[in-house]
């Protein structure tokens, strides 16, 4: 089963990856020169106590056992604990990761849609594809916080349909999804209120990435159109209608999974800026908190947690393309 | 004609993809065309793909006039300190005046009175010339990279690659945000955290092009013709990539524009009183309710620098393609 | 006079055509049956009348076709002959209804195929007949199927089932169908997957099927046995085929009738015998007159038809430009096609769009007027120039499911060029012609054996495709100083520039020209060039004529061989084409799957070939008025090259012993020639060379 095969080596590459990517952070936290003595026990500490402290931390290890003790904790789901809220960064990770999970799916699943229009629309030539294009490529050229913005001002501040901050619904709830906690809760009304309240933010989070799937499905739509194969599936007598299904829409899969895989990573990145600018309870929040004092284990476990998902994100998309196109095999 | 200058590189045929080049994230979403993922890209020093071949008159003035504001941004970023009417660390006006109200303060003033047409224009020095310097430092690494790579190939290449696609297949703007935050805030640091990130996109896209461009015939042919390694690089590879990298930096400092500003947007820029188009939107972020202008301007001349990038990289590809 | 078909004793090759032919005889014959055609006459299957085609291409829209006139009779085989550029493409689309919609083609005129008017039929009608009345297969398998698609699937679209596809696929000649039925395109060779698409195409039994250059991406083996297949199926389904080719003799072998088309109009009809032997438009004398064919005249330059003048008024006949027999009237009136023979033919009428066409009967051929070649320097003989012993070469790649594979590209090679001499290798793609010219140029270091020769700048090579040989961005002047020792004076660098130009026959404008602003033949007289510029010892030549037009490569053909007798130079001249080789090579070497199964004087080796494959090679070049005995069976794997003798499950006349005996290595002389001098010596690797 070359499938098998090629998810095996994938997988082992994944791994890899985070490896490098655990490296890195470690690296970083050694230049960044944080000392976690210095910001659990405090400045006044006695030099014994600080000196147990580094001894119990074992923060006078030669680097390479640091090293493996940095990653026998994150293999063990411990990040350290942050400087700033003394909790367990795993503890406050799985706090705040529900809310930016429910943004970035919203505003993924909104990249995909518009995504989609972007390339439908450019392709049958309708009267207002190309305001449509224009307002989309608009928004690709302004930072990710800069459509939040503009999005505040114009849906908030100026026609006040939408609300500023905050995520709305039902609080608390198993899954800490908030409009699925508040449908599962059978409360209409909050839903709507969670709709309304992750509208802008993930709007703003899905322009950029909706041109770009966009761009790369409209492209490989039109390639697969002109492509051999489906002039024969044409002279074969099939319908157009059979001709899209099984010889364009698979065929033209592949760049774009790629690519939607990439945007999703993206907005990994970019919820980081969409969370400050509608003070979303989210990973990005805590990191924003986490910044200016320096509290190198809350960055460096977001980091990996939010890094560590691209990761996977990006992995899954290559399987996906496998199962899609038969040539792909292990480079 | 143009159309044999196009196929080059190896056959396409039953390669397959495996995992596509990833793209760095961060970087705003196939504003090129010719960036997208998919096999590495030949070399396409001719026409545009699949664009109407008429190279019109006008087309021809409106690629000029988009280059030469190109120019121009870079001429107003070099000279912001003499053309700004004030000093843009100092409350010199009445607090949160909104712009073109007052033709003494065009841009109106900010949350403690601070003109904006000054702190933009000194916000957009940083910005662009230091967007300038990360393209370009990034470019020149990546080109030596990624020349080194294809030309020499083997372990060496295997190496160089390997190492590139570990950093692109990182989050980057997530790393950027990282190494920012452990080297502290400041310009330099800022410039290293992008940079970082920013060259094995550069050295892909380059090696990718010395690939294709080795595997034509006329690189054999010109090592049968007696012509020394050496000079094989300088001249029959390295003109070969000029056009795409060119493109490619060109299309590509309206990203790192709009992730300089993110970063600075997050607070690792400059410290507090420096003008930044970053800092200075998300400082002016609690004044949306009352004066929404505040955070606007700032955002908005980061949003004009990265249109205008990018209206002017395709603008320096039509010339390119239409040179001959 | 023609070179008969070698006979063999066992007759291998009618096993293909006849095993299809019960597995076809169940085929359900409804499809055929409720055809009610709407013109009158009951055997025609698709008529063309005054058919005007123009297509846009960039916003501008040029017309394709001009006032075609055709019919197609019932279970017939017409094959469309023409240059690229001469419309055949558009108007076999045009039958299908195929034309790209993103060109807006214009239809006028009348355009009935499979009893359905073109122009006015629904797109459900069209659908219709697609399904049921009409076949096509396009020139590349490869592109034309689906890649992500079962094979067996893509040909169940089209049959409706499962069960069907594999009775179809079996009857086409797909050994254990059931099996490939779930393999991809790339997992089947060129031939398997032109099967594929024969199979598609005869799904619901159809008319018409309309067959686009179908062979031309194929090894000539297995065009031999495609083009078998496609007659095979006319004669047990009565469908009526539509041969497109660039190539008279391809469609020579099948086709009942043929009709040459340029720039867009039929210029020349009638029965394939009638357009063979009595061609009467200039364009058909002058495709006849370029074609190389086993008997061309080798001690002649090739004649060719000059090349269309750039910017011609095109008033008056299309052809008037190229046409050496052109007289006033021909630029005033376009000629209308008119009988060519008495209208009582009992063969079928003759056409021709000439007015001269009567007059010109007489003429001589333009092949007759060139003078003969100066006689080549007498050969060297002692010590050889290149000397390759044992050579032996493999590459680590990835087989079609991805895995790693050893590909043997040359499994004992021993050979040996004198100097001044020309020794031309030919063989199919994969039997590593192009490996060992590679290894004799340095170019490929990864090879095992002994190999003596010149070195360096005495070695010069020539590419396929000149155009990516050249450095795009660089001048011919910059490419052609190249060559020289850095410390010549520039002066006398433009000089030897300017004498070689002179040399390859082009002028002294070409100096500051780019490669991309020259033609396919210009760039290729560069490239000879700069290879000559300084003479090397050896001239490797890499297919250096297959990606130019017929004429263009008559003409390059003809400059390699002048340069050899003006400088002297040896070569090595790798070729598919077995005609190409006997003008070139003075010996001929033939290769089959990394080894040399056959080498010797050129007229030796075609007209008394010894090795059963040279024999099928030889007979298998496409040749007007001989039939074509195809071979059986795939060219086997270099990936996984069969035991002892590599041809021996193809081989009509293996022995037991041939599956075990490796006699490639040792080649064996044969005939009464001495065998002391290498130039004349024919040796052959085959156990049983002597019994022929």
């Amino acid at each position: 089963m070359p499938h098998l095969r090629f998810i095996g080596v994938r997988l082992a590459s994944l791994l890899g990856l985070l490896l490098v990517l655990s490296f890195v952070l470690f690296l970083l936290q050694e230049v960044s020169g944080a000392d976690p003595v210095a910001a659990t026990i405090g400045a006044n500490a006695s030099p014994e106590a600080v000196a147990a402290a580094r001894a119990r931390l074992g923060l006078d290890d030669p680097a390479p056992a640091r090293y493996l003790a940095f990653l026998t904790g994150i293999a063990t789901g411990d990040l350290g604990t942050s400087f700033r809220t003394r909790r367990p960064v795993m503890q406050d990770i799985t706090a705040y990761l529900p809310a930016t999970l429910e943004l970035v799916l919203v505003a993924f699943a909104v990249a995909l849609l518009l995504g989609l229009a972007f390339a439908v629309s450019s392709m049958l030539r309708w009267p207002l594809s190309g305001p449509f294009r224009g307002l989309l490529f608009l928004g690709s050229t302004a930072p990710t916080f800069m459509l939040g913005i503009v999005g505040l001002i114009v849906f908030y501040k100026l026609l006040g349909w939408l609300p500023a901050s905050g995520r709305g619904g039902v609080e608390g709830g198993p899954t800490g999804l908030s409009i699925l906690d508040s449908l599962l809760a059978g409360d209409l009304p909050a839903a709507g209120n969670a709709w309304a309240h992750i509208a802008l933010p993930a709007l703003a989070l899905a322009v950029g990435p909706a041109l770009a799937i966009g761009r790369v499905l409209r492209s490989s739509l039109t390639d697969t159109l002109r492509s051999d194969h489906v002039r024969t599936a044409t002279a074969k007598g099939l319908s157009e209608l059979q001709v899209l299904r099984k010889h364009v829409l698979r065929n033209s899969l592949n760049a774009t999974l790629s690519m939607s895989a990439l945007q999703l990573g993206f907005m990994f990145g970019g919820v980081l800026l969409i969370e400050g600018v509608f003070t979303w309870g989210g990973l990005g929040s805590y990191l924003l908190a986490s910044l200016p004092v320096s509290d190198f284990p809350a960055i460096a476990g977001v980091t990996f947690v939010l890094g560590g998902l691209y990761v996977v994100v990006n992995a899954v998309a290559d399987v996906l393309q496998s199962a899609a196109d038969p040539r792909i095999s292990v480079s | 004609m143009a159309d044999v200058l196009v196929p080059a590189g190896p056959p396409p045929a039953p390669t397959g993809g495996g995992p596509a080049p990833a793209l760095s994230p961060a970087r705003s979403p196939g504003l090129s065309p010719g960036l997208s993922p998919g096999p590495a890209p030949r070399w396409r020093l001719t026409r545009r793909q699949g664009g109407s071949g008429a190279d019109s008159k006008a087309r021809r003035i409106g690629d000029w006039a988009l280059i030469g504001l190109l120019v121009l941004v870079t001429v107003i970023a070099v000279l912001a300190p003499a053309l700004a009417p004030h000093d843009p660390v100092q409350p010199i006006a009445v607090p949160k005046l909104p712009p073109f109200t007052d033709l003494d303060h065009i841009l109106g003033s900010d949350q403690i009175g601070r003109d904006t047409l000054s702190r933009v224009l000194v916000g957009l020095r940083t910005s662009w010339l230091l967007a300038l310097v990360v393209t370009a430092v990034g470019l020149l690494v990546g080109t030596i990279v990624g020349l080194v790579a294809g030309m020499f190939g083997g372990w060496v290449d295997a190496l160089l690659m390997r190492t590139t696609e570990v950093f692109l297949a990182l989050p980057s703007m997530l790393v950027a945000v990282a190494v920012a935050a452990a080297l502290g805030p400041g310009l330099f640091n800022t410039f290293l955290a992008v940079i970082v990130v920013w060259w094995p996109y550069y050295a892909r896209i380059i090696r990718g092009e010395v690939r294709g461009i080795m595997a034509r015939p006329h690189v054999e042919a010109a090592r049968m013709a007696g012509v020394g390694r050496m000079r094989v690089m300088w001249r029959h590879v390295l003109p070969g990539v000029v056009p795409t990298a060119v493109i490619t930096a060109s299309l590509d400092i309206g990203n790192v524009v709009m992730v300089l500003a993110s970063l600075s947007f997050l607070g690792m820029g400059q410290p507090a009183p420096a003008p930044e188009l970053g800092s200075d939107t998300s400082r002016g972020l609690v004044e949306i309710l009352d004066a929404w202008w505040i955070p606007l301007v700032p955002g908005l001349v980061v949003m004009l620098l990265s249109l205008l990038s990018n209206l002017a990289g395709d603008a320096v590809r039509n010339r390119l393609a239409h040179r001959r | 006079m023609d070179v008969v078909a070698p006979p063999l004793t066992e007759a291998r090759h009618g096993a293909l055509t006849e095993a299809p032919a019960e597995a076809l005889a169940a085929a359900p014959t409804a499809g055929s049956a409720d055809v009610a055609p709407t013109a009158g006459s009951a055997d025609v299957v698709a008529r063309l009348r005054g058919l005007d085609v123009s297509l846009e291409r960039n916003g501008v829209r040029s017309q394709i076709l001009h006032g075609v006139d055709l019919e197609i009779g019932r279970g017939e085989i017409v094959g469309i002959v023409g240059e690229s550029g001469s419309g055949k493409s558009v108007m076999s689309m045009a039958m299908l209804g195929l034309l790209p919609p993103s060109s807006r083609p214009r239809i006028d005129g009348s355009l009935e195929v499979a009893g359905l008017d073109l122009r006015t039929a629904s797109a459900q009608q069209l659908r219709e007949a697609r399904r049921r009345r009409l076949g096509v297969v396009f020139q590349d398998p490869m592109t034309s199927l689906n890649p992500t698609m079962h094979v067996g699937t893509q040909v169940a679209e089209k049959a409706g089932s499962a069960q069907e596809a594999i009775r179809l696929m079996r009857a086409v000649g797909i050994p254990q169908p059931e099996r490939r039925y779930r393999s991809y395109p790339h997992e089947l060779s060129g031939g398997l997957r032109q099967r594929v698409m024969i199979a598609m195409a005869i799904a619901g039994d159809p008319e018409l099927v309309v067959a686009d250059e179908p062979t031309t991406a194929l090894d000539v083996t297995v065009q031999a046995q495609v083009l078998t297949l496609l007659a095979g199926m006319r004669d047990q389904l009565g469908c009526s085929i539509v041969l497109i080719t660039h190539d008279l003799g391809v469609a020579a072998q099948i086709a009942d009738r043929i009709a040459v088309m340029y720039r867009g109009r039929i210029v020349e009809t009638g029965t394939t015998r009638q357009v063979l032997e009595s061609p009467r438009h200039p364009y058909t004398r002058g495709l006849l007159g370029s074609r190389l064919s086993l008997d061309s005249d080798r001690s002649r330059p090739l004649w060719a038809l000059p090349a269309e003048t750039p910017g011609a008024v095109l008033t008056g006949c299309p052809f008037a430009s190229r046409c050496r027999d052109v007289v006033d009237a021909c630029h005033t009136d376009v000629p209308a096609l008119r009988a060519a023979s008495a209208p009582d033919d009992a063969e079928g009428p003759h056409l021709a769009a000439c007015l001269r066409q009567a007059e010109l009967e007489a003429v001589e051929s333009a092949h007759d007027r060139l003078p003969p070649l100066p006689p080549l320097p007498a050969a060297q003989r002692g010590a050889p120039l290149v000397q390759a012993a044992d050579l032996e070469c493999a590459f680590q790649v990835r087989d079609e499911r991805g895995r790693k594979a050893r590909l043997s590209a040359l499994r004992g090679v021993t050979l040996d060029l004198q100097p001044g001499e020309s020794v031309a290798i030919v063989g199919e793609s994969g039997s590593g012609k192009s490996t060992l010219l590679r290894v004799a140029g340095q170019l490929e270091k990864r090879y095992t054996g002994a190999l003596r020769g010149p070195q360096g700048a005495d070695v010069q090579m020539v590419f396929q495709d000149a155009g990516s040989s050249l450095t795009p961005w660089l001048t011919i002047r910059e490419v052609l100083h190249e060559r020289l020792p850095r410390r010549t004076p520039t002066a006398a660098k433009e000089e030897q520039a300017l004498a070689i130009l002179d040399r390859v026959g082009l002028p002294a404008t070409v100096l500051d020209a780019l490669p991309g602003e020259l033609s396919g033949g210009q760039r290729q007289r560069v490239a000879l060039a700069r290879a000559t510029i300084v003479p090397p010892k050896v001239l490797l030549c890499d297919e250096p004529t297959s990606a130019l037009d017929v004429s263009v490569a008559a003409n390059v053909l003809n400059l390699i061989n002048q340069l050899r007798r003006d400088l002297g130079i040896a070569v090595m001249f790798v070729t598919h084409d077995l005609a190409v080789a006997r003008i070139i090579g003075d010996r001929i070497a033939v290769m089959y799957l990394g080894r040399i199964v056959e080498v010797g004087r050129a007229e030796d080796v075609i007209a008394t070939p010894r090795h059963p494959y040279t024999r099928n090679l030889v007979a298998a070049v496409p040749q007007p008025g001989r039939t074509v005995l195809p071979l059986a069976g795939e060219p086997a794997s270099a990936l996984d090259p069969p035991t002892g003798c590599a041809f021996h499950p193809r081989c009509p006349v293996a022995l037991p012993e041939c599956a075990s005996t490796v006699v490639g290595v040792q080649l064996a002389a044969v005939g009464d020639r001495p065998t002391n001098d290498v130039t004349l010596r024919h040796e052959v690797a085959c156990v049983r060379r002597g019994e022929f």
